[in-house]
């Protein structure tokens, strides 16, 4: 018998006749110990699914018809105080893991709270051992110290497993996971699925996983079902609807995820001897951080160390790594946000932290950047136009009809109608403003573009129609773009190098092809095995993924960074630190294998031409 | 670079679209708050302004024989001469409050831009800025807060003579380490945002980022708030006067006029009253159109038209 059933649910927004429809006729069942996967695209009902199916509809959504069966009682027909006792085996996980605790209290305490509040007559004490017990259990290191600390204290993957210890604390029969993979990076969301999966065999629970990632729903689940505008539109075993999509709306979903090492496009094939537009040489950014306790003293974060690259004209550069890598310090170093505490950054020749005045409005004009954001990068009380002209104006020109007629040409160039000039940004979809963005970046004419996580926020059709856009403005005036980005799959697609990056220090430089194929660092390899995707996996998770997370910027170790978690760790990374090294030419890691000429798998050769 | 035009720009729907702040006075102008608050504003500021030189009475005429005459139809001796009675030396009402509200708006609205101009100016660089310069700001604030108002009022114009300029200043100074402390702490957080970002890639410098973004982003709350103070620096000047450091008689202001009818409150009192009534009328009608140009920039920046 089904544990969790759905019968033709539908749910509304309002009661009245006219009133959206979320969710239409939406069946469907989950048995003990199974993991159901359930993929769609963003506004198509997921997250009003997951709450429906733990009754957690606030109003105004109200749910028209059809029954949620747990056991085979309706738990819309109960009492609430039937309903509340009923929690303790019904659990919810959401997406974001940051905002989902109370700042203010430790994270145990409250973890104990919610226990006893639908488990009376367990003590506090045995409350207690029981988290510390679980925390331990997904892997939260010393966990009887962290059963003390506060929300912020938790990176954002161990909230996500506190959140889920908070869930399963109370031995849920049922756990709804909606998109809890969403925020975390690869590497970090490969452990969290691989511990549910786990905890399925390991409590009994069964899982219902919803996603919005088809690739993330395959690594997951064995049954899944394909929501488009609030009706199941598809429902087989998830190999089965990978390999044979029977809908055409999941044909597309498969489609359009992107192949990873079975992609036929090739990128075009750029020469060699171009100009280099940006150049980093020894670049590093060190912060003083004030130390929490005793007075004075401040702590050095090395937020990026030694970096140094080539960017030339016409390149689509990437640089990615998982959060905390230095990514983004990186990106303010080369914007001149901030200046490096040692080392330079040349642009088309000249130190651009020695630039002032017109030298350095130049250069604000030949470097542009379009944030991550799309909700808080655009000034939420000036018009779109406006906004457009005003790097303009600040760049000397003052005609009205040449600003106009120059934002209204960028605007039609990414897509963006002429009708908006004078609209707010309010009523636009993230798409739209992520256009409007990338407008904002070209009105100035730049020569250069750095995507900082552009695309992270909106969803995969959309990406692929911006991505076209990038593609053809490069062409059109010879753009060369640095994307800094945690989704490889974007990379593979558009990039033709790409640096990795981890702890502030670039692990591996090299070109597209090399990369995927044949990666030069263990990290890069446990980065690509952690991928989601719908091929088989070139590289085996079991072989290379990473336990545990990165360390602390503040302590370093000494040696090679990564050794704590390098499942090739020898002798030598103890003492001594990997310097980048050049193989095959054009390509370089930063690895002791690298130079003692080991390959990293040892049939990766033959493998390569596959 | 050359640009080949993709889409080239449809001027009549350009034409159509009007501006933003147009969008909204139309808007605020629409509704009936705000119609009601400029009939009231515009017939106040016709009055002060016409009434005293066209009646040609002297605010400052005393007519003994004519003393504490009652407003119209009260009591028996009310004359049409006199349509708000007479105070205590025989002078008229309405003339005496209307050249008051001058004065005493004049003081309110003057003092407020000074405390607007100081304590925003401070409160956002101190909130852009940060570190030693938001330090040295908010510790000057906290002196100037340590000090009570009368007692700085008392210490600045005992000294010089109190003058109109000097009491504008007094009011103003006495009261914008709250205006400070509020910009800073919006500015604060406002600039922390991705816009104020993509403002210095573009090459925006600091000032530029703050007269052209985040000013025309806070101000119109702040200056919704400083509309109350208008009301509130008018009472302050009320205060200095009833202590003798307001405006020097025989000049009307509300001050001395409700110190002077204090003293008849039993037998006669209009005195007191009057120059109440005037100031519940104007901030009323400012009010009035305040809040409708604010609902009307609330529904047009929420998307409602």
């Amino acid at each position: 018998m089904a544990l969790l059933e759905l019968r033709n649910v539908t749910v509304a927004l309002g009661r009245s006749d006219t009133a959206k429809v979320i969710l239409e006729d939406v069946s469907l069942s989950l048995a003990p110990k199974e993991i159901v996967g359930v993929v769609g695209a963003s506004a198509s009902g997921k997250t009003v699914l997951s709450r429906t199916a733990v009754n957690w509809l606030d109003p105004p959504l109200v749910r028209r018809s059809g029954s949620v069966l747990f056991e085979g009682r309706d738990i819309y027909g109960m009492k609430e105080t039937e309903m509340r006792g009923l929690r303790q085996r019904i659990s919810y996980v959401g997406a974001n893991p940051m905002g989902a605790m109370d700042p203010t209290l430790p994270v145990g305490a409250q973890i104990v709270e919610k226990m006893r509040a639908v488990m009376p007559d367990v003590s506090r004490r045995q409350a207690q051992e029981r988290v510390i017990e679980l925390l331990a259990a997904v892997r939260i290191p010393s966990a009887s110290s962290r059963f003390h600390d506060y929300p912020s204290q938790f990176s954002g993957g161990m909230m996500q497993r506190a959140l889920i210890v908070d869930a399963l604390v109370t031995n849920p029969a049922v756990l709804v996971a909606d998109n809890v993979t969403q925020p975390l990076d690869v590497t970090v969301a490969a452990q969290v699925i691989r511990l549910i999966k786990e905890l399925t065999d390991q409590f009994n629970t069964a899982v219902l996983f919803i996603s919005s990632s088809l690739p993330m729903v395959r690594e997951a689940s064995t049954r899944t079902l394909v929501i488009d505008r609030g009706r199941i539109v598809e429902e087989q075993a998830t190999e089965a609807l990978v390999a044979r999509p029977s809908h055409p709306y999941t044909r597309e979903l498969v489609s359009q995820t992107p192949k990873i090492w079975r992609g036929t496009e090739t990128l075009p094939a750029l020469p060699e001897d171009r100009e280099v537009v940006l150049s980093l040489r020894d670049a590093s950014q060190t912060y003083r951080v004030k130390k929490r306790s005793g007075l004075g003293g401040v702590n050095l974060v090395r937020a990026v160390r030694n970096v140094t690259f080539d960017v030339r004209r016409g390149d689509s550069f990437a640089i990615v790594g998982e959060s905390g890598c230095g990514k983004s310090t990186l990106m303010r170093l080369l914007s001149r946000l901030e200046l490096p505490s040692s080392g330079q950054i040349l642009c088309e020749g000249k130190d651009i932290a020695t630039l002032r005045g017109r030298d350095l409005l130049d250069f604000r004009a030949r470097l542009q950047l379009v944030l991550q954001d799309p909700f808080g990068s655009l000034p939420p009380r000036t018009s779109i136009g406006r906004m457009l002209e005003e790097p303009l104006r600040t760049h000397g020109w003052r005609d009205r009809e040449k600003l106009r007629a120059r934002v209204l040409k960028v605007m039609g160039e990414v897509g963006l109608a002429a009708e908006l000039y004078n609209e707010l940004p309010l009523g636009l979809s993230a798409g739209q403003r992520q256009r409007v963005n990338v407008a904002r970046a070209l009105v100035l004419e730049p020569s250069i573009l750095i995507m900082d996580e552009t695309l992270s926020a909106l969803d995969q059709a959309e990406q692929f129609k911006l991505l076209d856009l990038f593609q053809k403005l490069q062409q059109e005036y010879n753009l060369t773009y640095i994307f800094i980005s945690h989704d490889l799959a974007m990379v593979r697609k558009v990039c033709n190098r790409v640096a990795v990056m981890y702890l502030g220090e670039v692990f591996e430089l090299a070109g597209n092809e090399r990369l995927f194929f044949d990666p030069g660092h263990p990290y890069t390899m446990a980065l690509l095995s952690a991928m989601p995707t719908l091929e088989d996996k070139r590289y085996k998770p079991e072989d290379c993924l990473l336990e545990g997370e990165p360390p602390s910027p503040l302590s370093i170790p000494t040696g090679c960074s990564f050794k704590s978690r390098c499942p090739r760790a020898m002798e030598v990374c103890n003492g001594v630190q990997p310097v980048l090294t050049v193989r095959h030419e054009h390509d370089f890691a930063a690895c002791h294998l690298v130079k003692a000429e080991i390959p990293l798998i040892e049939d990766s050769v033959e493998g390569a031409s596959a | 670079m050359s640009i080949i035009s993709i889409a080239s720009p449809d001027s009549s729907t350009m034409l159509a679209s009007r501006s933003l702040a147009r969008r909204v006075f139309d808007k605020a102008v629409a509704s009936p708050g705000f119609r009601a608050g400029a009939a009231i504003f515009i017939v106040l500021a016709l009055a002060t302004a016409l009434y005293p030189e066209l009646s040609g009475i002297d605010p400052v005429k005393m007519d003994i024989k004519a003393r504490l005459l009652p407003p119209l139809f009260e009591g028996a001796k009310w004359s049409w001469a006199h349509p708000l009675g007479t105070d205590q030396l025989g002078r008229d009402m309405l003339v005496r409050s209307l050249v008051g509200l001058r004065y005493s708006f004049l003081i309110g609205v003057a003092s407020v831009i000074v405390m607007l101009f100081v304590g925003c100016t401070l409160g956002t660089i101190a909130g852009y800025f940060g570190g030693r310069i938001d330090a040295v700001i908010m510790r000057l604030t906290d002196a100037q807060l340590s000090i009570p108002m009368i007692i700085l009022a008392i210490a600045v114009l005992g000294v010089s003579r109190p003058t109109i300029p000097a009491i504008v200043l007094v009011l103003g100074m006495s009261n914008w380490p709250v205006y400070a402390r509020m910009m800073r702490s919006v500015v604060m957080t406002e600039r922390q945002r991705e816009f104020v970002r993509a403002a210095q890639i573009g090459g925006s410098t600091d000032l530029r980022i703050i007269v052209t973004l985040l000013l025309p982003l806070l101000l119109p709350s702040v200056l919704f708030t400083s509309v109350l103070d208008v009301a509130r620096m008018m009472i302050f000047e009320s205060t200095l006067g009833f202590l003798g450091l307001g405006v020097q008689p025989p000049t009307p202001t509300f001050g001395n006029i409700i110190a002077d009818g204090r003293k008849y409150l039993l037998n006669a009192w209009w005195i007191a009253t009057m120059p109440g009534l005037f100031l519940g009328l104007t901030l009323t009608s400012i009010n009035l159109m305040g809040a409708a140009l604010e609902r009307a920039r609330d529904t047009v920046h929420a998307g409602g038209e």
